[in-house]
């Protein structure tokens, strides 16, 4: 009836995951009660849950990421401790089957479920507005891809109190991932996990591309597009082609797990390095993924903060473009010592090598586009700076590894976990946290505190060096990643530091959300009333902070690149503002709870996968068709904004800006 | 285009001079942009299929002393089956142009005929599997069987569907008529039914006729 | 909207864009030919008249010469201008599609060609009978 689910899933036994359960069902109890006191489930339902906003989708995939950083960090600070005190004779406190649960959750929830929908969320946001127009192409479908992610969130987070998880690491390689080895649920919630928010991401992929390339405003060419929306059509591209490769991939192990089938077992034939070859096809152009908006964060933020317009737009573009297509000619640099031979291994590092150098064109540019600027050294453009000598020194190690003869000796040591630790933190995760600093205000109307926010960027910055310098040290010393315990005590002073480094991070992680709350607290003395906080140069500064749900009341007429600052200082010259347009009424699509009803029933569904209940599973899926069904039928797929309220808005807000530009005119 | 000194006017100034209609005309319909995200899928399903051909073609020899192709595929059933995929996909292409001149009665029965091809050939196929393992070839038996399962299976699996689409699609059409919506929908189900023939193309002659070659 | 107005709108994937005689003649031609090609690659590989290696080849060119007749008068997918994003869409997909299928085969092909005999595996074989 209930499949292999039995009382015994429940970690009664083990006081680590219990403990943290008890904790987490607390908090969430805690949570729904505090929401349901002050009678917010009807606005969460409403205005964020079913909405087919870009705007409040963004924000809902940027807090799902934030609360998964938590529970990766929390994962990483065990894993830390864990190597400082199990030296010599001690063991330390997590045996050998826990920790190695816990490094692959580390990885799989910091790659998918916080990495992932931050970009992803920040994409929502940002883009449309930066195009010029209301929404993305398919809203709807946008909802339903925000929850399929939550749904595998879900999944993975259920791992911790029903069951266990994977022990093979975040990318689950056979045969240790196949059933004669990993018998248990582990391996399958990781996997049904991934392939419910795989189809999330694969429609997010669609749902970009065709806004970039068919949705922007009037007048807006592809060459007068702003680079974060480059960037993101770069990474949505690779998602729209990369991540097949992995759903193939992936059904294929479960195919073998589920059925006995042999694609990658020990026997009948199978070949456990086609795993390998196939999931790095994804895996590589995965990392090109986040790392491409976050070039685009930082494009946009120092172009703003230099008062220059970007160095080298063009160049951007192209190395941009270069960098997409040379993202999967490059990924069996992750498996040169598998034994394809020295001619592969030539070549796929010659193609690795030559990966850098668009990257390294856009260093330049950036320096340049500071270089004669007045830089404004504000808490985003600590992190850009902070990037520029982070990333730069991680793309060195980076091409360290790609030299097949230096990879041998290092590949899988922590040489190899301080290199992508240092791009991915150096690249991707300070560009979310200078986008979430820049953004911030037209998302919430209010910008963030500056002090605590440097504060929370020298934990990051310097909690980052300590925790990873000495692991490229380790690394060429011999230590192999992923150890539960630590063969030679010299390492321990190495190990010591990093874990000074991880309590840093820690810190800092505390601190944002001091930050945020003292932020919130303190909103009213830092009021964006402009809606053009940093004296920004893209469209999405044109509207209030926070925009309407529409966003714009006309769609802006686009002149040339930087459609925003050009208008700006034309308005300032004349000192006035465009002639007032032609105003209309406007239909935006409706909210839909669809999103919300098929990821309960794939969360349902994706439970009842795993744990062998096999009618439940059924009844999932025709749950998850008859949504589909009820929603194809609807009737009224969009509502009208009354005229009244575009006007009274439009005019607010030219108010305001009017007020705002005479200011700056007078200034001048 | 506007000068710098007079202040631009608002709204469509761009109709057609310095551009060849490649996106400069402001956000394009929904007609246009509705297929197009279908097309970006159907793409994205090919690069499904790539790995499982990839797959296929990595594993085509790994027959762990089991059955190969040439001893389990009968060319005369795949010529049937492609022959009845072939004429599905042509049939549905007269359906969409009925649809256009907003026509039920053959639309639906057009649609009908797709349905009813494409039938014919997943239950060709389910035959095929369920004979292959009824003589001790079952996907489980090796590398070689699992991978040919897999990916014409994910095919079938793709034709089974569209096959309830399609049921679904002949439903709101007829409830619904040529709405605006309906017909795009239906566009997009004629995409996806010509790609699964794409698809097809390559299997036959990759997995049916090169894999029995003497 | 003028009429040249709509000639310079990009057009949908699939959607013929002419009467419906001119439509229904072009899946005709679409369908013979398909048929045509369909019919020489059944022949091609039963007939021992080509030298064998080419035979393999020979199909595979008429397997993508028959994709790009479904593509061409079946998806309606051209070279005209209001079909750039198609086409370009579809180059992309076509070139990753080449990666990973050309790139697999040529690594997993050397993998196995440097994997060391195994004389105990082949006991495998002999017990699975």
């Amino acid at each position: 009836m209930f499949g292999r689910l039995t009382w015994d899933a429940i970690p009664f036994n083990q006081p680590i995951p219990l403990i943290t359960s008890l904790v987490v069902l607390m908090a969430l109890a805690v949570t729904a009660i505090w929401i349901t006191r002050n009678g917010w489930w009807g606005y969460l339902w409403n205005e964020y849950f079913t909405s087919t906003d870009h705007k409040k989708i963004g924000i809902m995939y940027v807090v799902l990421a934030l609360l998964m950083l938590v529970r990766g960090f929390a994962d990483a600070i065990m894993m830390r401790a864990q190597q400082s005190l199990a030296i010599g004779n001690s063991q330390g406190y997590l045996p050998p089957e826990h920790y190695n649960q816990i490094f692959s959750a580390h990885g799989t929830i910091m790659i998918f479920f916080m990495a992932m929908p931050i970009i992803i969320g920040f994409m929502n946001f940002v883009v449309p507005l930066q195009l010029g127009v209301r929404d993305v192409a398919f809203p709807t479908l946008n909802n339903v891809s925000f929850w399929l992610s939550a749904s595998g969130a879900l999944l993975i987070n259920v791992s911790l109190f029903v069951g266990e998880f994977a022990r093979t690491g975040w990318l689950a390689f056979p045969p240790l991932s196949e059933k004669a080895f990993s018998p248990g649920v582990g391996v399958d919630y990781y996997l049904v996990a991934l392939q419910i928010s795989g189809v999330g991401t694969t429609l997010t992929a669609v749902n970009f591309v065709t806004t970039i390339l068919k949705i922007r405003a009037p007048g807006m060419s592809y060459l007068r597009m702003p680079v974060f929306c480059w960037t993101s059509l770069a990474s949505s591209l690779l998602m729209l082609a990369a991540f097949p490769v992995l759903t193939a991939t992936l059904a294929m192990l479960m195919l073998d797990r589920y059925l006995g089938f042999h694609f990658f077992t020990n026997d009948g034939g199978g070949n456990s390095m086609l795993y390998m070859n196939l999931i790095w096809v994804w895996g590589h152009p995965e990392v090109y993924i986040l790392v491409l908006p976050a070039f685009g964060i930082y494009s946009e933020v120092v172009s703003t903060f230099s008062g220059k317009p970007l160095f080298g737009y063009r160049s951007m573009i192209f190395a941009t473009l270069a960098i997409c297509i040379l993202s999967f000619t490059v990924w069996l640099h992750h498996f040169f010592t598998m034994g394809a031979g020295a001619d592969v291994n030539a070549v796929f590092g010659i193609a690795s090598m030559l990966i850098g150098i668009p990257t390294g064109v856009k260093i330049y540019n950036w320096l340049f586009t500071m270089y004669g600027g007045r830089v404004r050294f504000t808490v985003p453009m600590h992190y850009a700076i902070g990037f520029m000598f982070t990333f730069v020194i991680g793309g060195l190690t980076g091409i360290l590894l790609a030299m097949p003869p230096v990879d041998f000796v290092v590949h899988n040591s922590l040489f190899l976990v301080a290199h992508f630790h240092q791009v991915i933190i150096g690249g991707v995760v300070f560009a979310v946290m200078a986008g979430y600093t820049y953004w911030f205000p037209k998302a919430f109307g209010f910008t963030l505190d500056e002090r605590l926010g440097k504060a929370v960027f020298w934990c990051w910055f310097i909690g980052f060096h300590l925790a990873f310098m000495p692991l490229y040290v380790l690394g060429l010393w011999g230590a192999t990643r992923r150890m539960q315990h630590i063969p030679d005590p010299t390492w321990a002073p190495y190990l010591d530091v990093a874990f000074v480094g991880a309590a840093i991070i820690g810190l800092g992680i505390v601190l944002t959300v001091v930050q945020l709350l003292y932020s919130i607290k303190t909103r009213d003395q830092r009021r964006d009333v402009t809606g053009d906080p940093w004296d920004g140069r893209t469209l999405e500064w044109l509207t209030l902070s926070p925009p309407p749900h529409y966003n714009f009341a006309v769609l802006p007429d686009v002149h040339g690149e930087e459609a925003y600052w050009t208008r700006k200082q034309t308005a300032i010259k004349q000192d006035q503002l465009i002639a007032e347009p032609n105003y209309q009424p406007i239909e935006m699509p409706l909210h839909s709870p669809t999103g919300v009803i098929v990821a309960f029933f794939a969360s349902v569904c994706g439970f009842a996968i795993i744990w062998y209940i096999w009618w439940l599973a059924i009844l999932g899926l025709v749950g998850a068709f008859a949504v589909f069904v009820w929603y194809a039928w609807r009737d009224e797929h969009e509502h009208v904004i009354p005229l009244e309220e575009v006007i009274a808005n439009a005019r607010e807000r030219r108010r305001i800006r009017k007020e705002h530009l005479h200011n700056l005119s007078q200034s001048v | 285009m506007s000068t710098v000194n007079e202040a631009p006017a608002v709204g469509l100034t761009h109709h057609g001079s310095e551009d060849t209609g490649l996106g400069n005309r402001g956000p394009q319909s929904k007609s246009i942009v509705v297929p197009y995200g279908f097309w970006l899928f159907v793409l994205s399903d090919m690069v499904l299929f790539s790995a499982l051909f990839a797959t296929y073609a990595s594993l085509v020899h790994a027959t762990d002393g089991g059955p190969a192709g040439h001893q389990l595929f009968h060319r005369s059933l795949v010529a049937v089956e492609t022959g009845a995929l072939l004429a599905s996909s042509f049939v549905c292409g007269l359906a969409v142009i009925a649809a256009k001149q907003k026509n039920m009665l053959w639309t639906q029965v057009l649609l009908f005929a797709t349905g009813l091809l494409g039938f014919v050939f997943l239950a060709i196929e389910i035959y095929e599997f369920r004979s292959m393992i009824a003589e001790g070839a079952p996907p489980q038996r090796s590398a070689f069987l699992s991978s040919f399962f897999t990916l014409v299976g994910c095919h079938g699996a793709h034709v089974t569907a569209g096959l309830l689409w399609l049921g679904t699609m002949m439903a709101q059409i007829w409830t619904k008529g040529f709405q605006p919506h309906v017909g795009r929908r239906l566009l997009c189900f004629s995409i996806f039914w010509h790609a699964l023939d794409i698809i097809w193309v390559a299997i036959f002659t990759i997995v049916y006729l090169i894999g029995t070659l003497p | 909207m003028t009429d040249h107005e709509n000639d310079l709108l990009d057009v949908a994937p699939g959607e013929p864009h002419s009467n419906i005689l001119s439509e229904s003649i072009a899946y005709v031609i679409g369908l013979g030919l398909a048929v045509i090609l369909t019919g020489v690659s059944f022949w091609v590989a039963s007939t021992a008249s080509l030298w064998g290696p080419g035979v393999a080849v020979g199909l595979v060119v008429l397997a993508i010469a028959q994709m790009g007749v479904h593509l061409v008068f079946f998806l309606h997918v051209t070279s005209g201008p209001d079909n750039t994003n198609n086409v370009l869409a579809l180059a992309f997909g076509v070139l990753i599609v080449f990666l990973v299928m050309v790139g697999t085969i040529w690594i997993m092909a050397h993998m196995n060609a440097n994997m060391a005999p195994m004389p105990e595996m082949t006991n495998l074989q002999i017990q699975r009978g």
